[in-house]
Parts: structure tokens; C-alpha cells; sequence
């Protein structure tokens, strides 16, 4: 182990495997943006209507749309704070901070829970219906959102459940029962609000499809000063609800023996059976708080009070579900990274918005550019290993002891299939 | 002509921060079965890379024949007539013996179709000449480790090659394939192929070998002729102290029961069979038990019948007085019982875990380790520093070392240490060295002789007939999941226990024996 100051002993911050982790992010991230910007180039130079100063604009819309203010009276785009801006990309990183969540928590147990947009959508289902039902009731505002938050966060945790108990009693892979409950849970929920005529909007002409916004009945999350800070804007303390989480699940993961069981599980299911860690209970309890949190997101979103939920899921599951996974990689699948890469995630969301609102460039290019940084954030492990082997070879000789593990791994070290062959 | 065959000269190997050969030299003599000895990470398989163009010395020369060749990749080396088994196969599990054999030497006709006829023709008339019994049209996933090393041979053999080397060819094999082995090498020898066979057991190496290099610590320290010089000789040059191969120990004396299993039977997996079929016996404070028997005779599905990893299908099992046929496996660990287990990345460690996360893996839930379900982190820490020193696990980094990262034997010793410490009164050994060197082994040893001293009943499931012999107490011979014989191991000898091993013997209820 190269990575060592020769003065203390100790690796250092800028070297560690974190450090690393973060910087294999960086790249991905940049390397998706350089290609949205070139795909904002090629695109501008094959349309008639957009001009070489019009091309410059949505580079740095790609860049800084978030920052973007607007234009200028001899027509120029300025940039400074803006607050409905920032806002928006904080409401909208809650979602995403969850479904990231819930991908990564499963991660860290061996899992892959790719049925995070199902067990968004039995969230969003349980929390409007009891939110409206508790709303009309007259229940006071406090106990209808506890309840609504609760309802829609326990039925996500349900839908988990099944993939979690389908894998732990018949071995069937997760990946498949999740694509199953994610469409069944969309045809559950379009049925749901289909034949409940009470939840429907009737209201406001024209709006055919949506499910009444919590606002009508004043069961919404309080702001807790996001409207101070972002005023005009969505924000909410749905945000900070979203942070406390994400830091209890690192507390979880990292601090406590049921983590260090998860966790162990995951990475080695048969010592975690030697140890008499029941690993059947905890593919259950990991998959269940997996869906707990993704769920957890779609409440979030939907008592903000101003989002409106178009209920015909059955041909179309929710983005959120599957961003979540981007957004774990992105973070490598660390509780706390999660909360930036969500952020960034929605970032890019804002940005696309802007670049339709003030340019003629439609919002799809930062759809792009997620696309890319999925696809580079597979590669993501690649850019770690290759930043692991140069911050190695740097430091090559600074050990002056060798270790006998040294050779053994160095030529064909065979753990890795052995550990491989062990988790099938 | 050159003497030799082939000949590394001052060659000279770095990987970063690690000197892996240094000024070593091998001269291989036409027609000689050449052992290459010493300790995991010795630099023995850097040295074979190197040979078979794996990897480019910084330093030193390769001569054919008295020329100087370069090896710049395994196809140079194949050309030069260099082949070589791995000592982890290379061999395409889904591909049939003879496709395995033939891949990338393939002789094709018009159009680039294969022949196959031909090959198979060579390839049977090879395995014939040889007594390499394959079958051709097997997949290769469906038949025996030690088949599987046939057709690795084959494969040598197929490409006409002349220089041989075996990585460690003995590893995986049960004693009678070891010595089918070793009488293919002999008759590789006598018709002028030359071996190098790289090892770390002596008596194959006192069995087969005509020279021995031997290699420390990625330095060259000598190289002698087999029949002059002898195991202790050559152990002490391979780790470069005395070492005591005899096992000491004191008599045992034996106590209360402490295992007790009546009627034990676990079904397999593989076959309908039943892996384990009525098995019965008693473990004593004091004494260690052995379990002998030639591997896949039901020890493996014992053991995990015994430890919860499998469920029993029949039986109980008593432990200090306590029935726990159904209980949890930690239920079963909290009664009593540590278990070293015999594959340690299956189940001994959690690789990806530190050093110290792996050293609590059996008692994080103890209070002293956790308060309302919060690790103690300092606690951790200051157990597995005294454990590390105490057991002397070398790692790089101490406590928070990727287990991944460290070697065999010390990711071994971690696992000792964790189970031992544990001071139950019953210690599940399943092949406690397997894959260790000579020092590493010794010091294991003493250790299971220690924990028997306290008053510990030890269970040993070994393979080797050597530390069946100089360890155990009392040995119990398995057959196709039943206990075939006990013999006492002061008043039997390997022939004996082989008869018992292979099923050949088998002894009534009465206790006598019957042929």
C-alpha cells in the first residue's frame, strides 16, 4: 500500500479511496458536459436558426444555467444569482436525492434496485390519497402530512419487499421481479386513481388526468426558510428532510452493526453466513428500506402542494425511479455523495429549462448530457482504477518495507475471482 | 550443445515497491525433472511468468540451447517449446475436453473449417501413449479437478512441447491422483522432455525431483541435487531458519465429551445420494479428532451440517450437553463452537472488509463491541491490535487493511486468531494449512496442539496424510459419507489409512476390521 506519507504513516485526504471516488466522478461529469457542449455546437451549426453568438449562448447556458438571469435590454445573457433558479434545482434534487438513496443502500447489500420507479410510484399513490382523504377530513395539517409521509413511505417499503423476498426465499434474480412490480405497481396506481372519481381534478378546465395538487387541501411540507433564501421558488424543507436522511443512512451503513451486517451481506454472503448473520432477514430489510426511501422521494415531491401527478403511469414509469441510479453511481453508491450528485442531476434539469426559455435550443440537450454521464458513470470504476494505479506509481518507492501480499497480488491474483465466483 | 535446455540468467524482476526476483538463476538440463522450492511469495511464479513471456525481467537472460532468446509473450514461449499448467486452470468450462486442447493450435482445412478428426486422433493417441485418461468429448465443467489437469497436460503435449512447467500441479489433487502425477513426470523425463515443477511440499519433491533451486524472498539461494540432500535440508534453505517439521506434542488426555452426534445425515447437493449418511461419534476435551478421508467424501457437507451452514436432514448433534440439531448457526457458534472454515474467501472473510472489521466478524454484537446497535470503532481497534500482535498477522497497514490485500497465509492467521480467541470449548479445524508454507504451517500447528493443552476438544478435517498422522489423536476415516474406520494414529500407518481412505477397508460395528 504505496498510498502512505512517509513522514506519518497515514494516507493522505487528497490520496484516499474517497478522494479517488470523487475525482472519477469529476471526470465523468466533465467529460459529459464537454460532449453536451459539442452536441450544442453540431446542432447549432445544422439549424438555419441559430447563429454562431446563439451556439456560444448554449455552451454556457450547458455550463451555468443555473446562474442564468435572464437577458439584458441590448439583448446579452447575464448571469448572477437567481434565486427561483437555485431553488428549483434544490426542489427538484429531492426526488433524485431519494430514488439515489435507495439505489445505492441496495448497492452496498450486493443488490441492484432497479425497481425504485415502482416503488416511487406506490409512494406517490399513498401519499396523495391519504393527504386528500386526511385534507377533506379536516384532520389538522400536522398529523395529515405525518400520516400521508408515513402511508406513502410504508407502501414503497412494501413494494421493495417483494423482489427482497422473492430473492431471499426462491433466489430469483432482483432485477427481474423489480422490472415486474415497477409495471405492475404503474397499472395498480392508474387503476387506483381511474376508479376513484374523488381524486380527480375536475376543477381547472383542461387538465385531464391529474390527481387534485396537495395545495387544494393545505397538506404541504412548511418551507422551513427555503422561501426566505430562494424566494419565488418550489423549495421547501422537504430539501433539508431529504439531507437528514441521507445522513442517517450514512450513519446506518457506516456506524451501526446492522450496517456492518448489510453491508457484509452484500459484499460476501456466504462469511456473512458463517458469522450467523441471518442474510435471508437482511436481503428482506435492505430491499424494504430501499423502497422506503425511494417512496420516501415521490411523498416529498408531491406534498411540495404545487406538483400535480398525471395518473396514466401505465405506459410511462417515473424518470425518478431510474435517475437513481446515475445518481448512486455517480456517488459511488455513498450516502452522503448522494445528496451532491442528486443535486448536480437537477442542476442539469434547470439548465435544460433554461436553454429552452432563452434560447432556440429545446430543453432535451441536458437529457443528453445525463445520458452521457450515465453511460461514462459505468465507467466510472475504470477512471478508479486508473487514478488508483498513477497515485500508486507516484508513490512507488516511498515504502521502504515490502509486504509479502506485494507479489501475490501483483501477477494473477485470483481473490477477485474467488469473491466473484462466491456472490453468484 | 549447451548442458542445459534452458537457462535464466541473473534475472532480475521489480514490481512497484517490491524487489520479486533478484539476480536469480535456473539452469534446466535436458531430460531432468528440475523442482523450483520455496514459500508463498518467494518469487517462484514471477520467475515462470518471466520464463513464459508474461513479464519482461529488468534485468538478466534467457538462453535456449546456449542462445540468447527474448520471450516478449506466451506465443514466443510456446514456440520455444515452453508449456506450462497453471496452477488455477486456464480452461474454457463450457468447451469440451477436445476443443479445450486444441484452442488457438487449431488445424484447419480448406475454408478455414476445423479438422477435428485429426486432433481427435492426436489427442487420444497422446492420451494413451501417456495414461492420460480424458474423456475427449466431456465438457470440461462436468468432469474432475484432476481431469481438468490431464487436459492441461494435454494441451502441453498437443502443441509438441518440450520444456514443461507445473505450477504447483498438486494442490487440487487427492494423494492417488498426486502420485498418478508424479509417474507421468517421470515418464515425461525418461523420454527427454525437460520439467521444471514448482512446489512448496517436500516429500514430492524428494519423490519426483533429480535438482532443486531454491528461492527465498525473491533471492536465489542455491540449487542442489535431490539425493544429496534431504527435507530438513531443504526447508531449512526455504525459510531460512530450522524449522521443526515433527509435530511435538505431549500425550492427550482426554475429558468430558464435549460433541457429541448421533445419526448425522446431510443430503448432497450434487447427487441424490446422502453427502453425509448416519454419521456418528464424540469429540473429548483434550484430544483432537481427525477426520481423514480423500476430498468429496462428505467432510465439507459434515462440517456444514455440523455449523448450521447446511441443514441436517437427520441426527443430533449435542454440544456440551446442549442439543442444538436446530439451532441458528449463531445459536450454535454462542453455544460453544469456532470453526475455522475451510475455504476462507468463501466464508472465512468478508474481502472487501478491513483487517479489523473481519477479526469482530464473530462477535461484533457483543457488548464490549457495540452499544444500542453502534459499533464501538475504538474498541475494535485496540481488540484487533491486540490480536494482530498477539497471532502476528503482517499486513500493510495494520487494522484497516483490505483483507483482499494481504497474503494467504496471513489472511490464515487473521482467521486463526479471531477463532481462537474466541476460547470456546470446541474448535472446528478444516484444513487449517491448506495452501500454507512450511513456516506458516508449523506455527498453526502448534497453535491447534496449544488449544488442545487448554482443554479443548479440536475436530480436524485435513487432506494431507502428513498432518493427519502427526497431529490428530484419534483419527476417524470417512467414506462416501460414512465413518469407515478409527484407527489410533501411534499404531497405524499411511498404507493403512489409505486402504480405509479409498474404501477398500472398512471396519465392522464391532470395531474390527474387515478387508
Amino acid at each position: 500500500m504505496p498510498r502512505k506519507d512517509p513522514l506519518t504513516g497515514k494516507i493522505k485526504w487528497y490520496k484516499s479511496e474517497g478522494a479517488v471516488a470523487v475525482y472519477s466522478a469529476l471526470i465523468s461529469i466533465l467529460i459529459g458536459m464537454a460532449v453536451g457542449a459539442v452536441i450544442v455546437v453540431i446542432a447549432g451549426l445544422s439549424k438555419a436558426n441559430i447563429s454562431t453568438s446563439g451556439i456560444v449562448e448554449g455552451i454556457k447556458l450547458v455550463f451555468l444555467g443555473v446562474f442564468s438571469t435572464g437577458r439584458d435590454t441590448a439583448g446579452h445573457l447575464t448571469f448572477g444569482f437567481n434565486g427561483v433558479n437555485l431553488g428549483n434545482m434544490l426542489f427538484r434534487a429531492v426526488p433524485l436525492i431519494m430514488t439515489g438513496l435507495s439505489v445505492a443502500i441496495a448497492f452496498k447489500t450486493g443488490l441492484f434496485n432497479i425497481g425504485a420507479a415502482g416503488q416511487y410510484l406506490m409512494g406517490t399513490m399513498g401519499t396523495l390519497s391519504v393527504a386528500l382523504w386526511l385534507g377533506w377530513a379536516g384532520t389538522p395539517k400536522a398529523i395529515a402530512w405525518i400520516c400521508a409521509f408515513l402511508v406513502g413511505v410504508a407502501l414503497g417499503g412494501l413494494w421493495g419487499c417483494i423482489p427482497g423476498l422473492f430473492k431471499a426465499f426462491f433466489n430469483i434474480n432482483e432485477v427481474i421481479t423489480c422490472i415486474m412490480t415497477n409495471w405492475i405497481a404503474a397499472n395498480l396506481v392508474t387503476w387506483w386513481f381511474d376508479s376513484h372519481e374523488l381524486f380527480k381534478n375536475s376543477a381547472e378546465g383542461g387538465k385531464i388526468g391529474y390527481v387534485i395538487p396537495l395545495k387544494n387541501v393545505g397538506v404541504v411540507t412548511p418551507k422551513l426558510l427555503m422561501d426566505k433564501i430562494f424566494a419565488g421558488s418550489q423549495a421547501n424543507g422537504g430539501f433539508w428532510i431529504a439531507i437528514l436522511i441521507a445522513i442517517a443512512m450514512w450513519v446506518m451503513m457506516t456506524k451501526t452493526t446492522f450496517g456492518y451486517e448489510l453491508r457484509a451481506c452484500g459484499a460476501n454472503r456466504h462469511a456473512a453466513k458463517y458469522a450467523g448473520i441471518n442474510d435471508k432477514k437482511n436481503i428482506i430489510l435492505s430491499m424494504a428500506i430501499a423502497g422506503c426511501l425511494a417512496a420516501a422521494g415521490a411523498s416529498l415531491y408531491y406534498l411540495s402542494g404545487n406538483t400535480e401527478f398525471y395518473w396514466s403511469t401505465y405506459q410511462k414509469l417515473p424518470a425518478e425511479g431510474f435517475n437513481g441510479i446515475p445518481v448512486a453511481l455517480l456517488a459511488a453508491n455513498h450516502p452522503v455523495g448522494v445528496i451532491f450528485s442528486g443535486i448536480f442531476m437537477s442542476m442539469l434539469n434547470v439548465s435544460g429549462i433554461q436553454l429552452k426559455y432563452l434560447t432556440a435550443y429545446n430543453e432535451y440537450i441536458s437529457d443528453i448530457i445525463v445520458g452521457v454521464i450515465v453511460y461514462l458513470s459505468a465507467f466510472s470504476m475504470l477512471f478508479k482504477t486508473m487514478l488508483s494505479k498513477r497515485i500508486k506509481s507516484d508513490h512507488g518507492n516511498v515504502n521502504a518495507e515490502p509486504e509479502p501480499a506485494a507479489e501475490e497480488d501483483a501477477p494473477g491474483d485470483t481473490d477477485e475471482e474467488t469473491e466473484k465466483g462466491g456472490q453468484k | 550443445m549447451s548442458e542445459y535446455v534452458i537457462e535464466m540468467n541473473h534475472i532480475r524482476k521489480e514490481f512497484p515497491g517490491i524487489v520479486a526476483n533478484d539476480d536469480i538463476t535456473l539452469q534446466l538440463k535436458k531430460g531432468e525433472i528440475h523442482a523450483l522450492l520455496g514459500e508463498n511469495g518467494a518469487g517462484k511464479s514471477t520467475l515462470m511468468s518471466v520464463l513464459f513471456g508474461l513479464y519482461q525481467p529488468e534485468a538478466g537472460e534467457i538462453k535456449k540451447n546456449g542462445q540468447v532468446v527474448k520471450i516478449n509473450n506466451p506465443n514466443d514461449a510456446t514456440d520455444l517449446g515452453i508449456g506450462m499448467v497453471h496452477q488455477h486452470f486456464k480452461l474454457i468450462e463450457v468447451f469440451t475436453v477436445l476443443d479445450n486442447i486444441i484452442l488457438g493450435a487449431e488445424t484447419t482445412g480448406a475454408m478455414g473449417f476445423l479438422k477435428k478428426k485429426e486432433a481427435r486422433e492426436k489427442v487420444i493417441a497422446l492420451s494413451e501413449k501417456y495414461g492420460l485418461k480424458v474423456d475427449v468429448d466431456a465438457k470440461v465443467e462436468d468432469i474432475s479437478v484432476g481431469m481438468q489437469q490431464r487436459v492441461e497436460i494435454l494441451k502441453m503435449l498437443y502443441r509438441d512441447n518440450e520444456i514443461l512447467i507445473f505450477d504447483e500441479p498438486t494442490a487440487v489433487l487427492t494423494p492417488q491422483e498426486i502420485d498418478e502425477l508424479m509417474e507421468i513426470m517421470r515418464g515425461f523425463a525418461k523420454e527427454g522432455k525437460s520439467i521444471l515443477f514448482i512446489t512448496h511440499k517436500l516429500n514430492e519433491i524428494m519423490a519426483v525431483s533429480d535438482r532443486v533451486t531454491v528461492l527465498r524472498k525473491g533471492k536465489y539461494i542455491g540449487t542442489v541435487n535431490t539425493k544429496d540432500t534431504n527435507k530438513q535440508e531443504l526447508s531449512n534453505m526455504m525459510v531460512g531458519r530450522p524449522v521443526q517439521l515433527q509435530i511435538e506434542k505431549k500425550e492427550a488426555h482426554p475429558g468430558e465429551t464435549v460433541l457429541k452426534v448421533e445419526g448425522l445425515t446431510v443430503p448432497s447437493k450434487i447427487h441424490k445420494n446422502n453427502a453425509v449418511n448416519n454419521v456418528s461419534f464424540e469429540v473429548k476435551a483434550g484430544e483432537i479428532l481427525c477426520i481423514a478421508g480423500i476430498d468429496g467424501n462428505g467432510q465439507t457437507e459434515l462440517i456444514y451440517g455440523l455449523t448450521g451452514l447446511e441443514k441436517a436432514t437427520a441426527g443430533t448433534i449435542t454440544l456440551c450437553g446442549k442439543d442444538i440439531s436446530k439451532a441458528s448457526i449463531r445459536n450454535r457458534a454462542l453455544s460453544g463452537m469456532s470453526h475455522i472454515p475451510e475455504d476462507r474467501h468463501k466464508h472465512g472473510l468478508v474481502l472487501s472488509y478491513t483487517l479489523e472489521q473481519n477479526i469482530v466478524l464473530q462477535k461484533y454484537k457483543e457488548p464490549r463491541f457495540q452499544n444500542h446497535g453502534f459499533i464501538k470503532f475504538d474498541e475494535v481497534r485496540e481488540y484487533a491490535e491486540k490480536l494482530i500482535k498477539e497471532y502476528d498477522v503482517r499486513s500493510g497497514q495494520g487494522p484497516i487493511t483490505i483483507a483482499r490485500s494481504m497474503s494467504g497465509g496471513n489472511q490464515q492467521k487473521a482467521i486463526i486468531a479471531r477463532e481462537l480467541d474466541r476460547e470456546e470449548p470446541l474448535l472446528i479445524a478444516v484444513q487449517p494449512t491448506r495452501g500454507l508454507d512450511v513456516g506458516a504451517i508449523e506455527h498453526i500447528h502448534n497453535q491447534i496442539v496449544a488449544e488442545r493443552d487448554k482443554g479443548h476438544a479440536v475436530l480436524l478435517v485435513s487432506l494431507e496424510l502428513e498432518e493427519v498422522m502427526g497431529l490428530s489423536d484419534r483419527i476417524l476415516v470417512i467414506y462416501e459419507g460414512e465413518i469407515v474406520g478409527e484407527v489410533d494414529p501411534k499404531k497405524t500407518t499411511a498404507e493403512e489409512l489409505g486402504l480405509y481412505m479409498s474404501g477398500a477397508k472398512r471396519q465392522t460395528e464391532g470395531g474390527g476390521a474387515d478387508a
